[in-house]
């Protein structure tokens, strides 16, 4: 794979703020990569700060310190540039209740300012890919937690994006049905070739989808990454493969205790004592 | 707007007659409330003098004059087609003033307690500005419901537009939508059970200023036909003319109502009214 990466995070920060005015950091730091066409997962303790990444990565939040591009632009000042090149699958559904189904899928078409009845075929198309044939003109409070997914899955696709974030999509639904949907969406992330970052709590989930993960401590720092290719080809089992991703979060929540102050308080002296440590990528 | 597929179901019509049928059951109530008191009525004509207490036949009587003659239909239709094209203006700058707050908290922070303050000014008092202010009788009605009705309306829809659930607003920064479609496609339908409660609350404020501007400041419409009734004493006609304006604002009402539950209709059942 040659030219720049899709997605590049270099030394990127975040402060936030507590009620009481002191900042802390929600990224720290924070570097890594995705290349073209691959799948990679980020798992980390919640709070870590992956939302708030993924939130720089859709431009909705500016980073403070740090270089965050997307296609070769940056997400927050080139936002237009970016129109119809990333597809999003939000935790929760974020489904209009005013649009029917097919409206629903229609809208990122209806962003790119494309013509209803194409609009309306081409969603229509990503209606009966995710399986919901029938059900065009249902509103969503008429459709199941797992039918919402699915239709929002194909609002992501309809734009044929060439980037797919997913932040924790399946976290609201059953297992069972976590899991069939899963499958579908690995499909069609494989059959559209899609370059595709997503966020779990799941290690499962991580390792049955992704082709690297990245494990993330607090505050929002890379610990470590886990090519679970590479580990296949050497010959290591799924289980084996999850237990160096439990390994890494484990080191994670040490790292976080260690720092005594545990939030990631951004004063002088914790970036100071930070930056002696051998931070970043350890050896798993 | 949302969605325009509704109405073309091939049963509409009969859905339509039961959501009709349904609407008038829920006022049964108030049909056994006016009942009884039209029946006391009566029964208190035989003890009081006529020109206090008409009995029901001569109020029906002159409820009958009124939407039959046109030379007394039309001070009905005047004061109906005031109400509506004030209101009208009112909502259209009630919705700009209302979307610049929700959007500019700078134009929030000052237009707010103005607005607040307008409507803390009896509108009796607008009557009588309005009155020395304009000699034209349309434009002083006009102006008088106007700033009667219209900080509610830009109250409303600034109220609305903030509390647009960040979530969608989201949705639409993060696949980049512009803000016109933004404001198209994720406000505007946001904001409609609001805007309709607005219209709610100001056909009845705005019925009412009517009244009041007519009787001072009009030789039309239906406050002027009150003034009349009060001058020859014929409580018959007041009470008459009183209901056929309530039944003025009733079709309004009904329009409303009918508009609502038409943009609406995406809404579950329960969280209806
Ligand atoms: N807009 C904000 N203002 C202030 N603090 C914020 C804001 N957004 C996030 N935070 C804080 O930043 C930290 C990181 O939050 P973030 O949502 O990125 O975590 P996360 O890793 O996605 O967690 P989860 O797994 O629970 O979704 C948290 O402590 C959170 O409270
Ligand atoms: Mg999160």
């Amino acid at each position: 794979m040659t030219g720049p990466a899709p997605i590049l995070f270099a030394n990127v920060s975040k402060t936030f703020f507590k009620h009481d005015g002191t900042p802390f950091f929600a990224c720290r730091e924070l570097s890594f990569e995705v290349k073209a066409r691959e799948i990679v997962a980020i798992v980390g303790e919640t709070g870590c700060g992956k939302s708030t990444s993924f939130n720089m990565l859709l431009g909705l939040q500016k980073p403070d310190v740090g270089d965050i591009q997307v296609l070769g632009l940056d997400p927050f000042s080139e936002s237009d540039a970016l129109r119809g090149q990333v597809g999003i699958i939000f935790q929760s559904d974020r489904l209009l209740p005013w649009r029917t189904t097919i409206e629903n899928i229609s809208f990122g078409l209806e962003v790119l300012n494309i013509p209803l009845t194409q609009r309306r075929q081409t969603a229509g198309k990503w209606l009966e890919r995710v399986g919901l044939k029938g059900f065009e003109d249902a509103y969503p409070h008429e459709l199941s937690g797992g039918m919402r997914q699915r239709v929002s899955i194909a609002r992501a696709f309809a734009i044929e994006p060439k980037i797919l974030y997913a932040d924790e999509a399946f976290t609201a639904l059953d297992e069972l049905t976590a899991e069939r949907i899963r499958k579908d969406l690995l499909e069609l992330i494989r059959e559209t070739a899609i370059t595709t970052l997503f966020i779990t709590h799941s290690v499962s989930e991580a390792v049955d989808i992704a082709q690297r993960v990245l494990v993330f401590g607090r505050p929002g720092c890379l610990i470590c990454e886990i090519n679970c290719e590479e580990n296949r080809a050497a010959g290591k089992s799924t289980h084996e493969i999850e237990q160096l991703i439990r390994q890494g979060l484990r080191v994670a929540h040490k790292t976080m205790s260690a720092e005594g102050a545990g939030e990631g308080v951004a004063t002088d002296e914790v970036v100071r004592a930070e930056g002696s440590t051998s931070k970043g990528r350890e050896p798993i | 707007m949302a969605s325009n597929t509704t109405s073309t179901h091939p049963s509409g019509r009969i859905k339509f007659i039961g959501e009709l049928g349904a609407a008038l059951r829920a006022q049964q109530p108030l049909f056994v409330g006016l009942c009884v008191i039209a029946v006391l009525w009566q029964v208190s004509t035989y003890f009081l003098p006529r020109i206090i207490a008409p009995p029901l036949q001569e109020i029906g009587v002159a409820m009958w004059q009124i939407f039959s003659d046109y030379q007394q239909f039309v001070h009905l239709l005047t004061t109906g087609l005031r109400v509506f094209v004030a209101l009208i203006v009112s909502f259209i700058v009630g919705s700009i003033l209302g979307i610049a707050m929700g959007t500019f908290d700078e134009v929030s922070k000052y237009a707010k307690p103005l607005l607040h303050f307008i409507q803390g000014i009896p509108a009796l008092s607008w009557v009588v500005f309005a009155v020395i202010w304009f000699a034209n009788v349309e434009l002083r009605i006009g102006f008088i419901l106007l700033i009667v009705t219209m900080p509610a309306f830009a109250l409303y829809i600034d109220g609305a537009v903030r509390s647009v659930n960040l979530d969608f607003v989201h949705l639409g920064q993060a696949f980049r939508a512009n803000w016109t479609q933004r404001f198209r496609m994720i406000t505007i339908p946001a904001i409609v059970p609001e805007v309709m409660s607005a219209w709610v609350v100001n056909l009845g404020a705005g019925v009412r200023v009517a009244m009041v501007a007519e009787l001072i400041g009009s030789t039309t419409g239906v406050g002027f036909q009150l003034l009349n009734a009060q001058a020859l004493f014929d409580m018959a006609g007041a009470i008459a003319w009183t209901l056929s304006l309530v039944a003025l604002l009733s079709v309004y009402l009904g329009v409303i109502r009918f508009v609502e539950s038409r943009l609406l209709a995406w809404r579950p059942k329960g969280e209806r009214q």
